[in-house]
């Protein structure tokens, strides 16, 4: 019972956070720790000016088909 | 021992398949049970994938995983992020999935429910899967590289271009014919038009959300965004039944079609985070809720498949669209088989997320798959209908009759009896005023899924919600493609045009946006309003045309495919990509000549000029119709010189590719091989991925 109760909830776990990457919840997060980021080479960018900046890039070439 | 168990498990499946694809092709008794559909796709996939792209993956391509990929040499967290191969799985596929596969087989049923399953099953497994494997593999190893980027180093420049010149004719026509789509699934439907136009509101109101309170907090707002969608599939019905509301939502096709380009122009000229971004968080939740809830609901039920196999229009002479199933089966279920469109999201963004080479195969491979799949489930929605109900909603007046008991004349001529009575009660059910001549795909299968779905929950009482929720699902997707690929456009126009004059290249320049969005909306509005205002109902040559333009994309990504194989050294194994093209080509050039010089005028564009142009000449036409005659020849003209212009474009990078075969082939040119040169992975000691969430 113990045991199924852990497998459930580790996979409930992995679930969320694949939803979370997915949906791009987690996209700010990733961009902190990537290590382009972390060599702090230029500046970080702030969750609003990210999330911009990913959706213009998204947005300018095909991401959605037919 | 274990090794046997596992023969002898596939082996299984594949008997498992084999009958039932045997009970498809040959039952001629009872209607079939769609479970039947569902077992003959899931085994064939699944001998597909484990033996067919296994050989892709070891023999053909030769994957690396010691390679390191894009996404681990230039780790930026923007573009190149390390991604889970589920989550990149369902990225791509939230991607590659759109209206094509759903309208396409919906659209192909008119043939019998037979061509268009076995095509998109054996389609998918030989050509569309081994396209969208094979482009995301040799982008990989080039650094993400586009196909047109591809295209121009691996086949020549002008290979280059003509692919960069076909992508913007197939965005075009692509744009034009999914807008019909949306226009005849909400033409005279107050209830669908008032849905789908509240989710405009909904949509900014996120947009406003997610970039000022809370932002990039996607999954909450769309939580929100949901729950409002569907309050207002509810409402929908309130706006029906109110007089004054109703007559305000009730629109005719050219007001629908006009508003329509009003929104692609807004979409491309608006900030992306106010509009295009938050109603594309909204369709992918909902697109996935209701394939999944469509698959779920297929397999309760297990409707009976009421179509039968082979339909007397196999003869050419088909209601929905005219033409033999030779060729136009293959161009009319297109996605769902195989995408030209797939190669760009191949060379897009999924190459740059990728792990590692070997999950190439399961998402390249493995998610076209579930979209072949998504295209049997919309032929069993199509199918589970009386055939005469289907031919009814999907047939223009001008083929059936101008009065609904001529309609129902003419379609209980054909052998597929039909009241009218029975069209009456049904649009009084689903709580549409008629669903006569709702030709597109989008109606009947919304009356397809709504069965499926109202037997699975709510009954007969929630039939009107579920159709109203399916139109919803597919104009809200059919949209969020309109909106993002007039963007690309834009995009597009603004690099071409920028090399003419510079000032509109300039991606930030408003008057440059302003002008480069009006142009594409222009291209892509002037075919939508020439579909709407078409006597044959639009989607006899739109929907062709699209097929035609995307198999042509398809056939320039094989071709790219099939050089860099040529290169890489893989001669014995060209036959992978070779076939498909080759099979793409005679079906997008025999289509193309049958489209402008077929002496039927409802195949042949030129034969339906020339028709028309002899009623004027000989005075059949009244005075006040004339003006508006000759457009229609004007664009018939118009729809043969554009299929003209895309088979040159297909045959000409033929020649080109020939050449390079050629010079290959006979040493006469050391083959350049244009991929990144090979860098050691620094994960190979973390192969099990728990590094990067890849467990």
């Amino acid at each position: 019972m113990k045991h199924a109760a852990k497998t459930t909830s580790r996979f409930l776990r992995r679930f969320w956070r694949g939803l979370r990457e997915w949906c791009g919840d987690a996209a700010y997060e990733r961009y902190l720790h990537s290590p382009g980021t972390q060599a702090g080479s230029c500046r970080v960018l702030s969750a609003e000016e990210f999330y911009v900046e990913q959706l213009n890039r998204r947005y300018s070439r095909p991401n959605r088909c037919c | 021992m274990k090794r046997v168990f596992v023969v002898v498990i596939w082996l299984g499946v594949a008997l498992l398949g084999a009958g039932a694809f045997g009970k498809i092709a040959f039952d001629r008794g009872e209607p079939l049970n769609a479970t039947w559909f569902v077992v003959a796709a899931v085994c064939c996939y699944l001998v597909a994938y484990r033996l067919y792209s296994a050989f892709v993956a070891a023999k053909v391509l030769a994957l690396d995983d010691t390679r390191a990929t894009p996404c681990e040499r230039h780790d930026d967290g923007r573009d190149f992020v390390p991604t889970n191969k589920w989550v990149l799985f369902g990225h791509h596929f939230a991607a590659i999935a759109g209206p094509g596969p759903l309208v396409g087989p919906t659209l192909a049923a008119q043939f019998g429910y037979l061509p268009g399953t076995l095509w998109l099953i054996a389609g998918a497994a030989f050509a569309g899967c081994v396209q969208d494997f094979v482009i995301l593999f040799c982008s990989i190893r080039r650094d993400g590289k586009s196909l047109g980027q591809m295209a121009r180093e691996e086949v020549s420049e002008r290979g280059g271009f003509i692919a960069q010149l076909a992508v913007l004719a197939i965005m075009t026509i692509l744009l034009a014919v999914i807008g019909l789509v949306v226009v005849n699934a909400l033409k005279s439907s107050p209830w669908a038009t008032f849905t789908l136009a509240m989710t405009i509101p909904i949509a900014l109101l996120l947009g406003l959300y997610l970039r000022f309170v809370r932002p990039g907090r996607v999954l909450e707002a769309s939580v929100m965004g949901v729950a409002l969608i569907l309050f207002v599939v509810v409402a929908g019905q309130w706006v029906a039944d109110s007089p004054s509301w109703s007559r305000v939502f009730t629109l005719s096709g050219v007001a629908l079609a006009f508003a329509i380009i009003v929104y692609g122009f807004a979409a491309s000229a608006l900030p992306v985070w106010l509009l295009l971004a938050p109603r594309d968080y909204l369709s992918a939740f909902i697109k996935a809720g209701a394939i999944f809830t469509l698959a779920a609901g297929i397999l309760f039920v297990r409707p009976q498949v009421l179509m039968p196999p082979l339909t007397r229009f196999v003869d050419g002479a088909g209601p929905v669209f005219a033409g033999k199933i030779f060729p136009f089966c293959f161009i009319t279920i297109a996605c769902g088989a195989i995408s030209g469109f797939h190669s760009l999201i191949s060379s897009g963004t999924t190459p740059k997320m990728i792990l590692r080479e070997s999950h190439a195969r399961f998402i390249g491979y493995g998610a076209m798959l579930l979209e072949s799949f998504v295209g049997v489930m919309a032929m069993v929605a199509a199918c589970a209908m009386p055939p005469g109900v289907y031919f009814a909603i999907n047939s223009p007046s001008s083929i059936v009759g101008g009065t609904e008991d001529a309609a129902s004349a003419t379609i209980s001529g054909w052998g597929y009896p039909l009241q009218t009575q029975t069209m009456t009660d049904l649009a009084h059910r689903v709580g549409e005023l008629t669903l006569w001549n709702r030709a597109g795909g989008a109606p009947s299968l919304a009356v397809g899924m709504a069965q499926i779905f109202s037997s699975t929950i709510g009954g007969e009482r929630l039939l009107s919600i579920w159709y109203h929720f399916a139109i919803m699902f597919e104009a809200l997707f059919i949209l969020t493609v309109l909106d993002a690929g007039t963007r690309v456009g834009r995009f597009m126009v603004q690099d071409l045009g920028g090399r003419v004059w510079k000032p509109l290249g300039r991606t930030g320049w408003m008057p440059g946006i302003l002008l480069s969005s009006a142009i594409i909306v222009a291209l892509w509005g002037y075919f939508l309003y020439q579909g709407v205002v078409d006597p044959l109902g639009g989607i006899n040559s739109l929907w062709p045309l699209f097929g035609i333009s995307n198999q042509l994309l398809a056939a320039v990504a094989l071709v790219v495919a099939t050089t860099i194989l040529m290169k890489m050294g893989r001669l014995r194994w060209i036959w992978v990509t070779l076939l498909p093209m080759a099979w793409l080509v005679i079906i997008t050039m025999t289509a193309s000549y049958q489209k402008i010089f077929d002496a039927n005028p409802r195949i042949g564009f030129l034969a339906y000029a020339n028709a028309m142009a002899a009623q004027i000449a000989a005075g059949k036409i009244p005075v006040e119709k004339i003006a508006e005659t000759q457009r229609l020849i004007f664009n018939q003209r118009l729809d043969a010189a554009v299929t003209g212009v895309l088979a040159a474009m297909i045959l000409v990078l033929i020649v080109e590719a020939l050449a390079q075969w050629y010079s290959i082939l006979s040493r006469r040119k050391e083959p350049a091989l244009h991929e990144s040169p090979y860098v050691a992975t620094r994960w190979a000691a973390d192969f099990s991925g728990a590094a990067h969430g890849d467990d």
